[in-house]
């Protein structure tokens, strides 16, 4: 899978870079538009991930571009402007997704599996972890081929963690994944426990391994 | 009062005190000049007659005459003395009423007898005239001010027409529009500059207005863009290994700092929008379909925090806002009435006709008037440390935006926030 990330912040970008490539992302970067429209009408991307506010020109014009190129690439916007007009905006334009800064790379991760998913119709709609199969259509999870019933917070949650699979992922990340955009202004992000000790309950009482590690109380991995 | 009015009251006042003075003195002066006509006259016919008296030779021409005559009488036997003039009211008979005659009366020698002489003249013709004079004058004089007052009412009119104009401009500017605004082109030094003021004032305001609203937007742009770069930081952190139990605590520090930094940040930039008025789009919100809707996205952190919810909705409520901010107010209503709450705690959500109220228990007294002010947190032992200190204040500005009325209040130790919505006519 290849990614293009185009972001003009270097630090910001070397981040995502890190986080991608550990996903076994193949990642480009472009720091600027005209770099970025270089590398778009040369190369194809499974992905690419846009920033509005580019030095030479605005990230919204190379979305319309690369829509009327008929490009497949799914395309992510990550803009600071976290503005309802530019999200609509950009969705309009034919963008897939719209990530506002800051963001966590947990979560940016598991926006690109979600695009990619679904640009490639042919790609799996299963994942696999040992005993434990998610049915992506389906939103179900099965352990040792019988069905778990999980609570949609709960199917959620494991996905979440899933995606992000032998990463730590920290509570905050979790939290604001779980209850959406406006919730992310709250500060009391204890309901997760309830829902983590749940989902563990009813994995464990499927014969499944504890594959979900709390570590220091910062976060949580998905160790497979 | 009207400008217009104001003017044209002067010079009413100004009319009525000249007609007041000017038609008394007119009467008194016509009056005395015709008096000292009149007295003339007689004066010479009393002088006339002395000279004449050489043609009267007997008593009875004396008689004859004085009978002729009727404006003269002839009284025997007097004293010499100088002439006298006076009014006096003599009865006619023709008139069959007393009316006023000015008479002479004088002393006049005939055939060595002294006799007083009387000569009468009638004024009732004066007065007559008088009266002519003074209706016709009073009339002339009502007829030129209210000419004048006219005719200054209707210039004044059409001079100040440019002045409403601009005054009506000022009045529909709106900051977040740019003002196409028609000035009324007018002769007058003073209102085309008044204009030019005006218009670049306009200019001006919408120019500074994009200006600030752009800084808005690169502010959040340059704080966004370092808070994202170090909250991947720490992610990446978070991935190192080995990773000590220290290590993860200080990082889960760091991380919940870095996101109350950037809550902070959205918070502030979002009462910098209200206040620029950025949020333009109006339409008819439902506020209890939000409601109902809001309550359900924190109704796991409420039961968490062992906070049970109380909603009574009477019927929909509909209000004409932004839809955005509406349910901004209602999230920050709600996430102070779960967060300043006690353990075990209730928060009752009622809505009528036209307004909204959030009510919680919390600490046991009444809270300051300084909770809407920015920055401001009550002192309590409720455990609150995560609050920006921001959400009432953006809760005062929606309400100032659209004309709804917030209250405070504390009552059977529920701390209550009320909107009422129909402050200004926005609920339907």
């Amino acid at each position: 899978m290849k990614i293009l990330i185009i972001e003009d912040e270097q630090e910001l970008l070397n981040s995502m870079l890190t986080y991608l490539r550990g996903e076994n992302y193949v990642c480009e970067s472009a720091a600027s538009y005209e770099a970025a429209r270089q590398k778009i009408e040369s190369f194809s991307y499974d992905c690419i991930l846009l920033d509005i506010t580019l030095p030479g020109g605005n990230g919204l014009v190379l979305l319309e571009e690369l829509k009327t190129d008929n490009k497949t690439s799914g395309i992510i916007i990550i803009s600071a402007k976290d503005s309802i007009t530019d999200k609509i905006k950009g969705l309009d334009l034919g963008a897939d997704d719209y990530l506002s800064k800051p963001f966590h790379l947990s979560e940016l991760n598991a926006r690109i599996s979600a695009v990619i998913r679904r640009r490639h119709f042919s790609g799996s709609t299963v994942l696999t972890f040992h005993e434990i199969v998610v049915d992506l259509i389906a939103k179900t999870i099965l352990v040792h081929k019988k069905p778990v019933d999980l609570t949609r917070k709960e199917y959620d949650l494991l996905l979440y963690l899933a995606l992000n699979k032998n990463r730590v992922v920290s509570k905050n990340a979790i939290a604001e994944h779980l209850s959406g955009d406006s919730v992310a202004l709250f500060d009391n992000f204890d309901f997760i426990y309830t829902h983590m000790k749940n989902l563990k309950r009813k994995l464990h009482q499927a014969g499944s391994r504890d594959y979900i590690k709390s570590i220091y109380g910062m976060g949580y991995k998905f160790e497979v | 009062m009207k400008l217009l009015n104001k003017t044209t009251r002067s010079y009413l006042v100004y009319s009525f005190v000249i007609l007041l003075i000017t038609i008394p003195l007119f009467y008194f002066t016509i009056k005395s000049a015709l008096l000292h006509a009149v007295d003339r006259s007689l004066k010479t016919q009393m002088r006339d007659i002395r000279a004449n008296l050489s043609d009267i030779h007997s008593q009875n021409d004396l008689e004859a005459w004085s009978r002729l005559d009727k404006d003269i009488r002839l009284l025997k036997g007097a004293t010499r003395s100088s002439d006298t003039i006076s009014t006096v009211y003599l009865y006619n008979g023709r008139h069959r009423e007393k009316e006023p005659y000015r008479e002479i009366s004088g002393t006049i020698s005939v055939e060595g007898n002294l006799y007083t002489l009387i000569i009468s003249s009638s004024l009732v013709e004066n007065e007559d005239l008088l009266g002519s004079i003074l209706l016709v004058e009073t009339l002339l004089l009502i007829l030129l001010m209210g000419g004048v007052l006219l005719i200054n009412r209707a210039t004044s009119k059409r001079i100040w027409k440019p002045f409403y104009v601009a005054l009506n401009n000022v009045k529909n500017f709106e900051l977040n529009k740019n003002s196409n605004a028609e000035f009324k082109k007018s002769d007058i030094e003073e209102f085309e500059v008044l204009n030019k003021a005006i218009y670049n004032l306009f200019s001006r305001s919408y120019e500074t207005y994009l200006q600030q609203k752009e800084f808005t937007e690169n502010a959040s742009h340059e704080l966004q863009t370092p808070l994202a770069i170090f909250q991947n930081k720490l992610e990446l952190l978070m991935q190192t290994t080995p990773l000590t139990e220290e290590q993860a605590g200080l990082i889960q520090d760091m991380e919940s700092t870095n996101l109350r930094l950037g809550r902070l940040n959205k918070s502030l930039l979002l009462l910098a929008k209200i206040e620029n008025h950025q949020f333009g789009d109006e339409e008819l919100v439902n506020v209890t379909t939000l409601a109902v809707g809001i309550v359900q996205q924190f109704s796991e952190q409420a039961s968490e925090a062992r906070i049970s919810i109380k909603e009574t909705y009477k019927n929909a409520l509909t209000v004409k806002a932004n839809r955005s901010l509406v349910e901004i107010l209602i999230i920050n209503l709600l996430t102070n009435a779960i967060r300043y709450n006690r353990t075990p705690g209730e928060i009752t959500i009622a809505i009528d006709n036209t307004t909204l109220a959030v009510c919680n228990t919390g600490i046991n007294t009444p809270l300051d008037e300084k909770i809407f002010e920015r920055f401001y947190k009550a002192d309590s032992n409720i455990n609150h440390t995560e609050g920006t200190g921001l959400g009432l204040a953006i809760v005062e500005n929606i309400c100032r935006l659209f004309d709804f009325r917030l209250a405070y209040g504390f009552k059977d130790n529920l701390h209550c926030f009320t909107v009422d919505f129909a402050a200004d006519h926005h609920a339907t």
